[in-house]
């Protein structure tokens, strides 16, 4: 070969040598026993490990804390198959256990990554090693699980009633179908109370709106404390509420209003200047096959609530 | 129009070397998993993007019809050619795909399954096609569909920039075993150019 084109070559040779050194992802090739080969400068900014300190060693034995099973399962099928395979931060998290760096705006502990991990092929067309390429994808890895909470808590938010921390009434009502669905479905046995706080218009008039969101609160504390997991609660309207009882029969839910009729009942309500006590009316309403709609079901419900406040209030009322 | 995607001949020989490619891979698939691969044979056709989001559909409707889709998308490219393959899951027990790819099962490992399972299967079918078509084609990372990703709205309520694509499609089966994909193969008409080149040469 004439010297110029050597020289051009080992030119070439330099420049690429130059760019795996610098490019900012993580390069490793390894051998078929996982014997390091080649380890980039970012892999050594990275890690500490300075490539004396690694070539010709087995990954496994300087990174004991490499997750060694997940990792050969992702590197098999690359010897055997010749074909890369790729790894996501919402898999696991990172490879190597890199602290982040950015003491300003770095906002993860450690660096998220991405791996890719590419056949390289011997001159008989064997893979005789494979390049693990290890990207930084913490950013992305931060503003995904940023937007992922904020999606949440804005659902949560569109769910829920400020005053009560209970469902609001389109949640709830939605919740109500969905039961009436799988009653009819699967004739599992579903329980409504609806319930308001007696005289709720008074306690307003005499002790003004910010006492009557006090009882509002209160009295939804009680509720909550109440509740079964599988239980669906909500606040229906001003001073009214619905809970849903799953797997619940009349019994069972006139039990569930008459506990939760005496909380209420013996609950002190301490405002600014002195005590209040409240009560509370219920109507109870079972779901059975001859009920059509949802709509039926809260009327029933609130047929059994309307005898209550006719015949003296505090007191629960099955219906039909 | 879109019939004038691809000739006869060019159909033909698509679906002859995606036949012999997806036979390779599944062979070499099956020594992988120690476990008898059953393939269809690739069907070519040339779609438009409602009809994909149709195929689809009709991939869906055999169990499981209010659910999303489940599944992996892999964009391909090299030499004049370029697309994506969706991996798709629907009537697979994560179970049985947990004991072929020698997991223990938990419920969290949903993701890496689909992930080692499209890794496996979407790398073998490209690499194995990618040989017939004595060409070198690079991958993209793999990218877990999750149902805010609305396949149907984006082939549907788009501005596309094609309107027929190239469709292969291929299902698998692993036998004694509830696991059961499709691979769908779309190459969009603007990125075709080079891969027409190529079945021009092999069927002269």
């Amino acid at each position: 070969m004439p010297d110029r084109e050597l020289n051009s070559l080992l030119k070439d040779v330099h420049w690429l040598m130059d760019i795996l050194q610098n490019i900012d992802v993580g390069l490793v090739v390894m051998d078929r026993d996982y014997n390091i080969s080649l380890w980039n400068q970012f892999m050594q900014n990275h890690s500490g490990k300075f490539p004396e300190g690694v070539l010709e060693r087995n990954i496994f034995e300087l990174f004991p804390d490499l997750p060694q099973d997940w990792f050969r399962r992702k590197c098999e099928p690359v010897f055997l198959l010749q074909s890369a395979t790729f790894t996501t931060w919402e898999q696991r998290p990172y490879l190597f256990h890199f602290p982040h760096y950015r003491p300003i705006t770095g906002t993860a502990r450690f660096m998220y990554q991405n791996c890719t991990i590419l056949p390289l092929l011997d001159t008989q067309g064997n893979v005789s090693h494979i390049c693990l390429i290890v990207y930084d994808v913490t950013d992305t890895a931060v503003n995904k699980r940023a937007q992922i909470e904020a999606n949440q808590q804005l659902q949560a938010l569109s769910r829920i009633d400020h005053l009560t921390q209970l469902y609001n009434r389109g949640y709830w009502e939605q919740n109500l179908h969905q039961e009436f669905l799988r009653f009819d479905r699967y004739e599992i046995p579903a329980t409504l109370i609806l319930f308001d706080i007696d005289h709720f218009k008074k306690v307003n008039d005499t002790h003004g709106h910010t006492v009557g969101d006090e009882v509002i609160r209160q009295v939804s504390q009680c509720l909550r404390e109440q509740l079964r997991e599988t239980d669906i609660a909500g606040r229906y309207g001003g001073e009214e509420f619905g809970v849903i009882l799953t797997a619940t029969t009349q019994e069972g839910g006139l039990d569930f209003a008459e506990r939760l009729r005496r909380t209420v009942e013996q609950k002190a309500i301490q405002t600014d200047r002195q005590q209040i006590h409240v009560t509370i009316s219920l109507g109870v309403c079972e779901l059975a096959a001859d009920i059509k709609t949802e709509q039926e079901w809260l009327q029933l419900a609130d047929q059994g609530l309307y005898y209550c406040k006719e015949h003296g209030r505090n007191q629960s009322r099955c219906y039909p | 129009m879109t019939a004038m995607l691809l000739s006869e001949d060019q159909r033909d020989c698509l679906q002859e070397i995606a036949n012999v490619a997806m036979g390779q891979a599944a062979d070499r698939l099956a020594r992988l998993f120690d476990a008898f691969v059953v393939l269809s044979i690739p069907q070519v056709g040339i779609l438009t993007p409602s009809d994909i989001a149709m195929t689809l559909e009709s991939l869906r409707d055999q169990s499981s019809q209010n659910e999303p889709l489940t599944g992996v998308a892999q964009g391909f490219i090299g030499d004049g050619v370029a697309g994506e393959a969706l991996l798709l899951f629907n009537g697979t027990r994560y179970q049985d795909l947990a004991e072929l790819l020698k997991y223990d099962y938990h419920p969290n490992l949903n993701r890496e399954l689909l992930m080692d399972t499209s890794n496996v299967l979407g790398g073998a079918c490209l690499h194995g096609l990618a040989r017939q078509l004595d060409t070198h084609l690079s991958l993209g990372p793999p990218h877990l569909l999750d149902p805010s990703d609305d396949i149907d709205r984006l082939l549907t309520q788009r501005d596309l920039d094609w309107n027929s694509a190239a469709v292969v499609e291929i299902n698998y089966t692993i036998e004694h075993y509830r696991i059961n994909c499709d691979l769908l193969l779309v190459i969009s008409e603007n990125c075709i150019a080079g891969l027409l080149e190529k079945l021009d040469y092999l069927i002269d």
